[in-house]
């Protein structure tokens, strides 16, 4: 398979060879030089410190010693920026020499750090706002970055739901929910609110992260800042830097023994079918007759002291994988050119057979300085991915599962024959028709291919002094391909197999998104008064072609191309959004000590009613700095102490693209509008959709109070924020009674509420030549539900696994409790009943007290919001060594395990936990009590969600133990640095739950279907080692 | 100064592309309603449209309209479970989330919608009268069998005339709020619509095959009066029915049932469809034969009917009272099939399956047969009936010989008795085997007040051939609550306005 870059990465390449080659022939000899080193609080030397003269573009950087010279006005200033440290400016004043010591930033107040529309200090700053740098995530081995922010971020509950290649990333802020429109935080990659989420993104491309939480810090993104907002800023060169990085890793992949579902080998099962047989009764129809008497046939041959363990499936599609990553970043910056270009490769083997993930990415980020007031800046990055691997979630009857079905499958079918050939099924008389689950992984053959290219380019003026005038304009292009080829050897459980033909679904989805931003910037500080205006007004617009083919009738397996087929199935789709905004914000303070802030942002959307376009987004904020006040003077063991607070008003804009119109359509739910007369097709079209002109976007009150504290010089540090908001006009597709015609409305009803307490406490627990660093993060997020649709109807019960309902959280787990099996005919006499109890049988409790077990005794039985989450990172370092563990947990949440529907299927039909040999088998031989009979006609009650399912989903992963050493490099003057490092990601995983996974959830984002476990792509546990070199 | 003109410049192209309508974007996929009900062809696709949900209603009918009698019954299938609902049914032990009972009231519902919508609008445009006039018969016909259906097995039913539209508030607020309205009510409007619909309506020549026609119209009266047991309006629509010469018995009884035969003489109104995969095809072949992993014995292709089959099986009891030389138990019934040269007694409903038959799209079903949903035969038994409930009985029984001739042979089992209530029951009696597995005997059984002696005896008979294991204690506990169905539980969920029937 070929495939083409974008042409600009030729360009980009080309680009950058010219500029390094230009730089290196770059002397820098001026006549009035001021020499001297960059050192940090230990006395180490700071290699690549940014030196500039202030007010003037001119700058170096330090040596590998931490040396520099550069020619200064003698009454001018130098300014000293590295990342990782303060900035420091001393005057001049005449010397020749002079030294810096830099302290370092980590725990510092005073950096910057990235808001909306521009940046702001860490001490001024009004809003909720974690930012995370993203050196301390390097080391971390893993394909997304999203996966390397695990248990960093308070009130960011960050979960890999599957261990698919490149996917299964869900995050949510501060607990957000919405029924439909989705939790997925908006993700803003330097100013451009991009198409989707951070999957495709070269983690080694970023310089930072910011998460904004409050509504005053996310006000300014308006109707698409709800679900709070990801800010990720790229790596950008420093005037004066020359630097080059490689960072490397290899490592292996292998799934932990733990959680993999402990079904029965050949002889148990062998045993546990015999035993089915003789429980239950000799069929009277002489059909019935024939396939009993097949299955006993086929069971009593099987040698039970020959047959050992069979075919254990799960081992047959699973494998140790390697993974590996390269990435090269080159800065270079002079006084009015700047470029950084970043160039990676990913490639990860999945621990599933026949699955792989590829990324090529590259970034270049340049900037030209015309003159002092203007400057010019173009960001290119495209980045192409390849990930091979059929579906393989969910349960045994979507033919997307793999996991779970090949794990009920019989370990009495080979999956190889002798002769090396493969069979074609896994059944076993009486079992569902099966197909080889190994074939099926085997045979697979499905690919997507991702193309993306982000671009920025900005033009940023200072008109006046003070006033900064930028326009910019962003564009997205991407292109996914999904090209899935299921062979007719490949089936979904209970359908018959080989299928008459394969089939192909090509799908084609090409998008483009672009944005143009004018703003204007005005700082003013009279006095101690500090004025920050900001006003502009953007304008997006997204459209996506979606074609879809669907063919089949293929007569073989080998030619696989749509060509090839003879029935096809076209589809098409096109979805457009347009949004037109106005934004402002003024900031003022008194002598950086008391704080206000107000902003607005006003959008206008395609998307919203035709009577309901426009909606007003406002925040204020406020700040006070008591440990700045006099009176504070004195308490000298208290280096900050600020109380900060905010309100506003955010929305959520994913209520889909032209959700008010009334769709006239010839398909209504699923079912075609057409109809024959007189034996020809009649076309028929019909209102399908309710229209809504008054359809808007769903609305987000939110109030935080926060306190932050740095004691000791801020070795010790401390946040603590309280935040509580309203989530009110959700976008509901309200069930309507069907009498109306429709069984369903999109509107703005339904109201939920949400409130929190989140501790943010980062130590420096020893500082001297042993460093320990420790920071932790708790929150505590909980919801209330205060209005649904319809007479406040609860939406799922019934025989939907979870019921969100008003004045509970939402999505509880839903079913019947578990009370035991009628042990005899005695208890069976005495106990309510359900329609096809008989003693043996599911005893379950009779919940509404009517004495019979009816679909009314469902019940809640557990809730899978977690009572609080947390993370802790602690760091080590001790001479050329350092040591960091990263840890993420959740606490008191459930999580049903919905697979045992399956895996504890009472009826013959599927491969069952090894424990169900414990089940009741007879008055005298009742089990356990934890499985009933295996009685045709009685099992049925079992395999609804009852508490057998539910167990405690807490848990506590060892996300990343890395351990690094700084190789001793004599001569700099080659490598600046070289480290080298180790580490096993997801080390250790603590859970009382029996699956492998308690991030699971195979409700993905929905919250309304939170905490179930159909089964998933296990996540691996892999050991890496990696080197960092500098150049 | 450049620059300055620059980034004007810039921010006025910016500013140029703001115009007001960058915020509309119609949709380029689908139509909306604002752009539709404007010409004939609209209205015509819209009215097709109606007809559409005719389909879901009927193909899961048999489960409430014969499993649930004494016609049929299923084969229990323990491999899988998926289909409990279906035996529930059959067994009185169902409950309020069995989807057969939410799919006939949700389509007969969308029915009633696509009606209401086409009917509140079509006045308003302007194309060919007669065109018109004929669509909203089309309309008030299928509104008027829809609320027929739901009145029949659900009792007192919200009566909505009109399309739900309007503000957010007013939809969920005053729309999806209603409640269960009498049956009287109900009943008067299905008469009102139907008579208007039988006045709007071309008769059967002059109609275009499939669609509804005055005689439908009219039949749908006289069933409606049947019901209501106004004999002497039952006649009078009947009549209208037989006087139009439009109809007359085929010769044969299995010709009606061929797909090369649809919509021929003896068809009042079946539910049309055309085998292939645009969802326009049926499936009551395979639903109806045995679960067979491989069903080549009987379709001569390898099929697996696992998931399918295995419903409305013929129950002993109708296998039994068939009399000798009825010609309509071979037409309508298989005995079994052959699997290696050995004849396994699995009877099955043949009456919808014509060999050869199409291809199967993969591992779904795909026939076309179509569905009856009055055939003359019925016109003449219902008017049997309604003469010989007024009295009239001698008038009855030329009618009611016209079907027997058929099934027997011209004169070979003639009736000639006239007395009243014999003659109820063999009317009764003849509509079961005329009318087999086309839905109309568990209606038969409620209407006549039969259905609970009936059905017990029918269960216990069963419970004691100890051929049904499965049959636990609790089933065919036959009570008057259960000659109604229970309101579907998602519709009472979103609406509590709605009364749940009692005993559920």
């Amino acid at each position: 398979m070929k495939f083409r870059l974008p042409a600009s990465f030729n360009r980009a390449k080309l680009l950058l060879t010219l500029f390094l080659f230009i730089f290196s022939l770059t002397v820098f000899s001026q006549s009035r030089t001021v020499t001297g080193t960059v050192k940090d609080e230990q006395g180490q030397p700071v290699t690549g410190a940014s030196v500039v003269v202030k007010g003037t573009g001119t700058g170096t950087a330090t040596n590998a010693e931490g040396r520099f010279s550069i020619s200064v006005p003698a009454n001018g200033s130098l300014q000293i920026s590295v990342v990782g440290y303060e900035a420091q400016e001393l005057a001049v004043n005449g010397r020749t020499s002079i030294d810096f010591a830099l302290k370092q930033s980590t725990q510092a107040m005073a950096n910057v750090v990235v808001v909306a529309y521009g940046t702001s200090t860490r001490r001024t700053t009004t809003g909720a706002v974690q930012s995370v740098n993203a050196k301390e995530l390097q080391d971390i081995p893993v394909a997304q970055v999203t996966q390397k922010l695990q248990g960093r971020l308070a009130g960011v509950q960050i979960l890999q739901t599957t261990g698919r290649l490149g996917e299964g990333m869900s995050v949510r802020i501060r607990g957000q929910a919405s029924i439909s429109a989705g939790n997925q935080p908006l993700y803003v990659v330097d100013g451009f609110p991009i198409t989707g989420d951070l999957s495709t993104l070269n983690p080694d491309e970023i310089e930072t992260i910011t998460v904004l939480k409050d509504a005053a810090s996310t006000s300014l993104y308006g109707s698409r800042a709800s679900n709070g907002v990801v800010i990720v800023t790229t790596k950008r060169a420093r005037s004066g830097q020359a630097t080059v990085g490689v960072n490397a890793f290899y490592g292996v992949q292998q799934i932990p023994s733990r959680g993999v579902p402990n079904v029965m080998d050949a002889r148990e099962f062998t045993q546990y079918q015999r035993e089915l047989l003789i429980e239950n009764v000799v069929p009277a129809t002489a059909a019935g007759y024939a396939a009993y008497k097949a299955k006993v046939d086929y069971f009593n041959n099987i040698d039970l002291n020959t047959i050992g363990e069979g075919t254990n499936w799960f081992k047959m599609i699973t494998r140790t994988a390697p993974i590996q990553n390269y990435s090269v970043t080159l800065s270079a910056g002079r006084d009015k050119f700047s470029t950084s270009a970043v160039l990676g490769f990913f490639n990860q083997e999945g621990v599933l057979i026949n699955s792989n993930y590829k990324r090529f990415s590259a970034r270049l980020n340049s900037d030209y300085r015309f003159s002092d007031k203007l400057r010019i800046g173009v960001n290119l990055a495209p980045v192409f991915s390849v990930t091979t691997g059929r579906p393989t979630d969910g349960g045994p009857f979507t033919s997307g599962s793999l996991f779970t079905s090949a794990i009920v499958s019989s370990p009495l079918a080979p999956a190889i024959n002798p002769d090396g050939s493969l069979p074609v099924t896994a059944a076993h008389p009486g079992s569902l028709p099966n197909p080889n689950w190994y074939r099926v992984a085997v045979e697979a053959d499905a690919t997507t291919k991702n193309s993306r290219l982000l671009s920025n380019a900005f033009l940023e003026y200072e008109a006046v002094k003070g006033l900064t005038l930028k326009t910019s304009i962003n564009a997205e292009v991407g292109q996914r391909l999904f090209n899935n080829y299921v062979p007719s050897t490949s089936a979904a459980v209970n359908q018959a197999v080989p299928r008459a033909s394969g089939d192909l679904t090509v799908n084609n989805n090409q998008f483009f998104s672009w944005l143009s931003e004018n703003t204007a910037a005005y700082k003013k500080v009279v006095g101690g008064h500090n004025f920050d205006v900001l006003g502009g007004y953007t304008v997006q617009k997204f459209r996506s072609d979606v074609s879809n083919v669907a063919a089949t009738n293929y007569p073989n397996d080998v030619v696989r191309t749509l060509s090839a087929a003879t029935t096809f199935t076209p589809a098409s789709d096109i979805q457009e959004w347009s949004l037109l905004s106005y934004i402002g914000r003024a900031s003022y303070n008194y002598k950086g000590k008391y704080l206000l802030t107000a902003s607005i942002r006003r959008d206008g959307s395609s998307r919203f009613g035709s009577d309901n376009k426009w909606g007003n987004f406002p925040s204020v904020s406020a700040g006070w700095i008591i440990s700045d006040e006099n009176f504070m003077a004195h308490v000298k063991a208290v280096s900050l102490l600020k109380l900060r607070s905010s309100y506003g008003e955010t929305g959520n804009n994913n209520i889909g693209n032209y959700t008010y119109y009334a769709n006239v359509s010839s398909v209504n739910s699923g079912n075609t509008n057409n109809y024959v007369f007189n034996n020809t097709l009649a076309p028929g079209n019909m209102v399908s959709t309710l229209a809504n002109s008054t359809l808007g976007w769903e609305k987000t009150k939110q109030f935080d109070f926060g306190v932050d504290v740095g004691l000791l010089g801020s070795r010790l540090s401390f946040s603590y924020d309280f935040y509580t908001k309203t989530t009110d006009g959700l976008l509901f597709n309200v069930p309507v009674p069907t009498y109306t015609g429709f069984s369903n409305f999109q509107a703005n009803i339904g109201k939920l509420k949400f409130w929190g307490h989140e501790f943010v406490v980062s130590s420096q627990n020893l500082v001297n030549k042993f460093r320990w660093n420790t920071d932790f993060n708790i929150s505590f997020n909980k919801n209330n539900v205060e209005q649904l649709g319809t007479a406040n109807a609860s939406l799922g019960g019934g025989t939907d696994r979870n019921i969100t309902r008003v004045g509970q959280p939402i999505g509880m787990l839903w079913g019947y409790v578990f009370e035991g099996v009628y042990a005899n005919q005695a208890d069976y006499d005495k106990s309510p009943k359900f329609q096809t109890s008989k003693v043996g049988s599911a005893k379950m409790r009779d919940v509404n007290g009517n004495g019979v077990i009816t679909v009314d005794d469902r019940t809640i039985i557990g809730n899978p919001n977690p009572d609080f989450i947390f993370g802790i990172t602690n760091t080590f370092m001790y001479k050329n060594f350092d040591l960091s563990i990263v840890a993420s947990g959740s606490y008191g949440n459930d999580i049903m395990n919905t697979a045992l529907e399956y895996t504890n299927n009472l009826d013959g039909v599927f491969n069952v936990t090894k424990d169900v040999a414990n089940r009741w088998k007879s008055e005298q031989n009742p089990g356990n009590g934890r499985y009933p009979s295996t009685l045709a006609g009685t099992t049925g009650l079992f395999r609804n969600a009852n508490t057998t399912w539910v167990t405690d989903g807490s848990f506590l992963t060892i996300k990343n133990i890395t351990l690094g050493y700084n190789l001793p490099l004599r001569n700099k003057q080659t490598f600046k640095n070289i480290r080298l490092y180790s580490s096993v990601q997801q080390a250790l995983v603590f859970t009382k739950y029996q699956g492998s996974n308690p991030e699971v959830n195979t409700g993905g984002e929905n919250p309304l279907a939170q905490g179930l476990d159909q089964g998933a792509y296990p996540v691996p546990r892999t050991f890496t080692f990696g080197v960092n070199v500098g150049f | 100064m450049k620059i300055k003109i620059l980034i004007a410049g810039l921010a006025l192209t910016t500013f140029a592309s703001c115009k007001k309508d960058f915020l509309d974007i119609a949709p380029e996929t689908f139509i909306s309603s604002n752009n539709f009900f404007k010409t004939q062809n609209d209205f015509t696709q819209a009215v097709n449209a109606t007809y559409a949900p005719l389909r879901n209603v009927y193909n899961s009918a048999y489960i409430m309209g014969e499993m649930r009698s004494d016609n049929t019954h299923y084969i229990y299938n323990n491999t899988n479970r998926g289909n409990l609902v279906r035996e529930e049914i059959a067994d009185f032990i169902d409950n309020p989330t069995a989807e057969p009972v939410a799919t006939k009231w949700t389509f007969n519902y969308r029915i009633i919608a696509y009606a209401n919508e086409v009917l509140a609008r079509i006045d308003a445009a302007t194309f060919d009268e007669n065109v018109k006039k004929n669509l909203k018969g089309q309309e008030l016909f299928l509104r008027s069998l829809a609320y027929f259906d739901l009145v029949q097995y659900f009792g007192d039913v919200p009566l909505v005339l009109t399309p739900t539209a309007g503000s957010a508030d007013e939809i969920i607020g005053v729309r999806s709020t209603l409640a269960r309205t009498p049956k009287a009510e109900v009943y008067a409007q299905i008469i009102k619509d139907a008579k208007e619909a039988a006045t709007l309506l071309p008769n059967k020549a002059a109609q275009e095959k499939g669609r509804a026609t005055s005689g439908a119209a009219q039949t749908l009266l006289g069933n409606v009066y049947v019901v209501l047991k106004q004999w002497a309006d039952a006649e009078t629509a009947l009549r209208a029915v037989v006087n139009s010469t439009q109809y007359s018995l085929l010769s044969d009884y299995a010709a009606f049932f061929v797909p090369s035969n649809k919509n021929n003489a003896e068809s009042v109104f079946e539910v049309q469809y055309q085998q292939g995969n645009l969802g326009l095809q049926s499936s009551f072949a395979y639903v109806f034969m045995p679960n067979l992993t491989n069903l080549s014995p009987i379709t001569g292709f390898t099929f697996n009917n696992q998931n399918t089959g295995g419903w409305n099986i013929p129950s002993e009891n109708i296998l039994a009272a068939y009399a000798t030389g009825d010609k309509r138990k071979g037409a309508s019934i298989a005995d079994g099939y052959t699997v290696n040269s050995a004849f396994v007694a699995q009877p099955y409903v043949k009456k919808y399956l014509h060999l050869p038959l199409p291809a199967p799209n993969g591992s779904s079903p795909n026939t076309d047969e179509n569905w009856p949903v009055y055939r003359y035969a019925e016109v003449l038994l219902f008017l049997a009936e309604a003469l010989n409930e007024q009295g009239k009985s001698n008038q009855a029984l030329p009618y009611l010989n016209l079907v027997r001739d058929r099934a027997f042979g011209a004169g070979a089992a003639t009736i000639t008795t006239t007395d009243q209530v014999q003659l109820r029951d063999i009317i009764l009696n003849e509509r079961r085997f005329e009318l087999a597995f086309e839905n109309k005997r568990w209606l038969d059984l409620v209407r006549t007040g039969k259905a609970v002696p009936v059905m017990s005896a029918y269960g216990a008979a069963l419970k004691t051939s100890g051929k049904y294991p499965n049959l636990v204690s609790s089933t065919y506990n036959v009570t008057a609550n259960r000659l109604l169905f229970p309101i579907p539980f998602n519709e009472i969920l979103v609406d509590p306005k709605l009364i749940q029937n009692p005993g559920y």
